[in-house]
């Protein structure tokens, strides 16, 4: 069963397959686009994904369970991954992964019932500056402590 | 007043807009080098500045290109290792985010040089919106005819891609990122060969660091003698140190090469928050070697560094006051380096594992005095025994941070 | 050629020649798990580090290649201490499964562990959990707690067979080998992998649990079931004192090593097809001497008299052009050239006729077309491999002799059943209990390759010579015995057959005669 890809985004992902000599090398750009379409990546996303670049789908799921970023499991409306490295750990990172955990009901790496939230703790963000760090989705949030994080997640749940 | 180099136009408001770049003189020194210069030139000036790699391994960039066999029949590429994975460092997201077109214009003069028409920046996937930043100045430079087909009508071609990765501190490994590129399980390979003859696509490759390439219009600008000067001892230039943790002004600071270390901690970014102690710096990233109060004296250059048994590495400055337990330390690093091993070679795989199972148990209270001995001995068998130089980033901090602070972590073993 | 010292012993070896291989033709086996001659060096086990002069860090042996003047050492404490190193990583994530892992008795990390290893475990931890009866396809089972991640299976999959089922998954400590989906392993050489595998992680539904590799023989031995002839050991029990055990043939394991020059191209493998056919070797034997005529197992003298009766009297009678012969393409060289002695040339006979080839669909690798294993060697002989013709071969025939040394193929018999009423005297050769053996007057048991002596000529013109293994069943003697004697019987050229006491005889007049077999 083909997965529901939008056309502008196949359009997109064929013009990406066509800056490199090699199918396979687009494989990442073309996962990223994947998984923001349906929230993950499937075993369907990955036998389409192995069709368009004409590898065996063995090799995709080889390199969708090596990077981090590349889920096989349904991720929330809202990803949130708060990083658990070095200096963001010594500026409090760990209190507040638990903080959230305990609002939102989920442990890292769970998915919260109605679909909106996925905790997840991350390796260096790159934003030790601003320690400690969080993304959600593709934007950066630094500086966090348990009253910016509550002001970010009543914005989100509404 | 040092001179800036890399962040000179920074409070610009829009920089990372093509026309204010071009107002404060972007893409001149780009002109006069493709229309006055032969590509040996560049690669002579940029030899002449004695400019290190910025990304850790601190190779001399002009060296590296050297090794780049000039007459074959074969697509020669250039990778720009945006990766950005090592703990502590944040300056390459300064220079994509506030002047990305300081960087397109260094790859393009990187590439005229030496003889490349494909260029990949491969990011990390975290940086997405930083990806979009460099999509639309590549696009704006497209326009103005900086890059593309026969830029600015003297011949030279030039595409610029730039390439997601997904959350793999080991894909800024240079082979790694060759693999990763090409689509599979970022994977380290043997060296030799050695990507300058058998890199991506098994084609000769260049691969330099985002704020490497940053320099090369500076260089050409101002030339390689004045370069030099610029650092206080013999590499040129200056670097970007990112200082993070225990200050009162973290934060990237544009210094000259060899600055002191104290300097950089107490002066510039302001010293210890809360008035507290120091206890100890990381002075080049997670994977550098920890200094001690006493150590940090010192003038952050590769040479020195490498005598004092630490790194320059990537330049990330992360400080740590009294109060933090050096445990905690300690079980960062092991969970870093056992979560990000590839897991292709066996010290890497199972010894990184092995050392993080056993400083959480210490962590949990449930410590043995024959651990530290035996931390120590797994990492010594680390070291020097994998296929790339994960092991050694893991194994290097694990042993100074044990020797350093022994006493500190029988404590916790007894008590 | 480039001169390097190992262990301060000088070597010649050609420009090229990795560290490792030069070693090996020193005589000195450095260890290592990822490598394996048929691919390109991986460089992730780390076992075969080495010391060489001049370099700062130990380098390894598999990837690292000669150049003159260097110095290596394989015995220094630090390789050593690096070898120590490496065995305790990976035994350190290993299960302890030994006392019920199949592999114990051929494991190299057992081997390895013995030779450079004798350490305590001190490892405290708790060992990572994972899969340990996945099943891959083709009655593999992987085992991924005892999986080293060497990725031979993988590259295997990937090089030699191409169709690439198995992948690395995951990251770190967590990596584990695996398929996609149900897209389990479906090619004719899987059951390589579980000799490619150096632990116990990938096992076969065949061997599992039956029983230990070292109450195991092996003899060399060349597979009969296609014309590509694959060198094998035939791994056979040989029995306890007190009881019995279930089968003789355990095994089918290939003996192409990389001493094997003229294999080399192939590669190291066998296909499935000859590593799990081996039933017939002891699947419904025929081990007695049936003559009709008598209502018990009759002698061996009184076949041959039987036999040799028939003949004679065709002889006298001068109606040779009433006796028919049928061979097959499983007879081996010597066989066949005495069949041709006996029956075309002393007797003259013209019908001489082959039973129907067995044929397969071949692949791109081993095996051929012809499922049988000496067409060729048939040909060298001087045979033209006719067909029978029913016609011809049952017209006026009063005696017929047919072998039957295929386990398999059921064509060229049913068209013989019902035309065998017609002849008067039939004989058979054959060492299988099939039910047709009763139409036939006088039933001679014989041996399967594995339990003769002789040689074949596969497909690419090379002749290969065997040796028994097992041991004849009952009173089953090979075709060759038989056709010697056979010869001596009918006194047309007894002095040919004289001194043929061994398959090595009839060999050496084959070579005499034809020039092939030069």
């Amino acid at each position: 069963m083909s997965p529901e890809i939008k056309a502008s985004t196949e359009k997109k992902i064929k013009e990406l397959m066509s800056r490199y000599p090699k199918k396979q090398a687009a494989i990442l750009p073309v996962l990223h686009l994947v998984q923001r379409e349906l929230g993950y990546i499937s075993e369907d996303g990955e036998k389409w994904v192995a069709d368009l670049l004409g590898i065996n789908p063995v090799k995709v799921r080889e390199v969708v369970t090596f990077y981090s970023m590349l889920s096989r499991k349904p991720l929330g409306k809202y990803h949130i991954q708060i990083c658990s490295n070095l200096t963001c750990s010594l500026m409090g990172a760990e209190s507040l992964i638990d903080y959230v955990s305990e609002k939102l009901g989920i442990k890292p790496g769970e998915t919260s019932e109605d679909g909106k939230f996925t905790l997840t703790t991350v390796e260096c963000l790159g934003a030790c500056d601003q320690a400690p760090s969080m993304m959600i989705n593709t934007d950066y949030y630094g500086n966090m402590d348990k009253k910016k994080i509550d002001k970010i997640l009543k914005e989100l749940d509404k | 007043m040092p001179e800036k180099i890399l962040t000179k136009d920074f409070d610009v408001k829009h920089l990372f807009k093509i026309d204010e770049y071009m107002k404060k003189g972007g893409y001149k020194t780009l002109t006069r080098v493709l229309k006055e210069l032969k590509p040996e030139d560049v690669m002579s000036e940029v030899k002449a500045a004695h400019l290190r790699g910025r990304g850790g391994a601190g190779f001399p960039a002009g060296v590296k290109w050297g090794f780049v066999p000039k007459d074959v029949d074969k697509p020669k590429y250039l990778c720009v290792n945006a990766d950005e994975g090592e703990p502590g460092t944040f300056k390459d997201r300064y220079i994509m985010t506030h002047n990305p077109h300081l960087l397109l214009e260094g790859i393009v003069m990187t590439c005229f040089a030496v003889g490349i028409h494909t260029a990949y920046i491969y990011i990390r996937g975290e940086y997405e919106n930083m990806a979009v930043r460099l999509e639309n100045a590549i696009s704006e430079a497209e326009a103005k005819g900086f890059i593309g087909k026969n830029i600015l009508k003297t011949g030279f071609d030039l595409n610029v891609t730039v390439h997601r990765g997904a959350g793999a501190y080991i894909c800024g490994e240079e082979t790694a990122l060759l693999e990763s590129l090409e689509g599979k399980r970022g994977n380290p390979r043997l060296k030799p060969p050695f990507p300058a003859a058998v890199g991506l696509f098994q084609n000769p490759t260049v691969i330099n660091n985002v704020e490497t390439l940053s320099n090369v219009p500076c260089i050409m600008e101002k030339g390689a003698d004045w370069f030099v000067k610029q650092g206080l001892s013999e590499d040129g230039g200056t670097r970007l140190f990112g200082v993070s943790g225990k200050v009162k002004k973290p934060g990237v600071y544009e210094l000259p090469v060899g600055t002191s270390l104290k300097e950089l901690v107490y002066t510039y970014a302001g010293g210890i928050k809360s008035g507290k102690k120091l206890k100890a710096v990381i002075p080049g990233g997670m994977s550098s070697p920890i200094l001690k109060p006493d150590e940090i004296d010192i003038s952050m250059d590769c040479a020195s560094l490498m005598k004092a048994d630490s790194m320059l590495g990537s330049g990330a400055v992360i400080v740590l006051d009294e109060d933090v337990p050096i445990i905690d330390v300690l079980r960062k690093v092991t969970q870093f380096y056992s979560h990000e091993s590839c897991g292709q070679c066996t010290p890497c795989r199972i010894g990184n594992s092995w050392i993080n199972k056993i400083v959480k148990r210490i962590y949990r209270g449930e410590g043995k005095k024959e651990d530290l001995d035996k931390i120590e001995k797994l990492a010594s068998n680390i070291l020097g025994r994998t296929l790339c130089p994960l092991g050694d980033a893991a194994a290097m901090p694990i042993l100074s941070i044990v020797k350093k602070f022994r006493k500190e972590l029988e404590s916790f073993i007894k008590g | 050629m480039v001169e390097i010292f190992i262990n301060d012993s000088a070597i010649k070896v050609k420009e090229g020649t990795t560290v490792l291989k030069a070693a090996e033709k020193a005589g000195i086996h450095i260890p290592h798990i990822c490598f394996h001659d048929a691919f390109p060096p991986e460089g992730s086990c780390r076992m075969c580090l080495v010391e060489i002069e001049g370099h700062p860090c130990l380098e390894l042996a598999c990837s690292t290649q000669v150049r003159e003047g260097m110095k290596v050492y394989t015995e220094t404490e630090n390789v050593r201490d690096a070898r120590k190193g490496v065995l305790e990583f990976i035994l350190a994530e290993h299960p302890m499964d030994c006392p019920i892992c199949d592999k114990a008795g051929e494991c190299t990390l057992q081997d390895y562990y013995e030779q450079y290893g004798l350490f305590e475990s001190d490892f405290l931890e708790e060992k990572e959990r994972k899969d340990k009866k996945v099943d891959i396809g083709k009655g593999l089972i992987l085992d991924r707690e005892r999986c080293v991640l060497c990725t031979r299976c993988v590259r295997f999959l990937r090089d030699i067979t191409k169709t690439g089922e198995l992948g690395v998954f995951e990251r770190g400590v967590r990596s584990e080998i695996g398929i996609f989906g149900d897209q389990y392993i479906d090619n004719n050489y899987a059951g390589n992998l579980v000799e490619l595998c150096p632990v116990g992680a990938i096992t076969d539904k065949d061997f599992r649990f039956k029983t230990r590799n070292w109450f195991l023989k092996k003899g060399a031995s060349v597979c009969p079931l296609c014309s590509r002839g694959c060198q094998i050991f035939i791994e056979y029990h040989p029995g306890f004192a007190r009881f019995k055990v279930p089968k003789r043939v355990y095994r089918i394991s290939s003996r192409v090593t990389s001493r094997d020059q003229s294999q080399k191209e192939k590669g190291y493998w066998i296909c499935d097809i000859g590593r799990y056919g081996y039933s017939y070797m002891d699947k419904d034997r025929a081990e007695n001497i049936i003559l009709k005529q008598k209502n018990r197992p009759a002698e061996r003298g009184e076949a041959e008299a039987f036999l040799g009766e028939k003949i004679k009297k065709l002889i006298y009678r001068n109606k040779l052009q009433r006796m028919g012969v049928v061979l097959n393409t499983w007879l081996t060289n010597e066989e066949l050239f005495l069949a041709r002695k006996i029956f075309t040339l002393d007797l003259e006979l013209e019908k001489v006729f082959f039973t129907e080839l067995d044929t397969g669909e071949k692949d791109d690798l081993l095996l051929t077309a012809d499922r049988t294993p000496n067409k060729k060697g048939a040909e060298e002989i001087g045979f033209e491999i006719n067909q029978i013709e029913k016609q011809k071969l049952f017209d006026e025939t009063e005696l017929l002799i047919v072998f039957w040394s295929s386990p398999f193929g059921l064509g060229s018999i049913t068209e013989l059943l019902p035309e065998l009423s017609k002849v008067r005297t039939k004989i058979l050769f054959t060492p299988f209990k099939r039910k047709w053996n009763d139409a036939f007057d006088l039933v001679i048991p014989t041996l399967v390759p594995a339990e003769k002596g002789g040689s074949f000529t596969n497909i690419d013109g090379k002749v290969q010579h065997f040796d028994p293994v097992l041991s004849p069943p009952g009173e089953a003697r090979a075709e060759w015995e038989w056709l010697v004697s056979l010869g001596k019987e009918i006194e047309v050229d007894f002095n040919s057959y004289v001194g043929m006491k061994f398959p090595y005889d009839v060999y050496k007049k084959m070579k005499d005669k034809i020039e092939f077999f030069r």
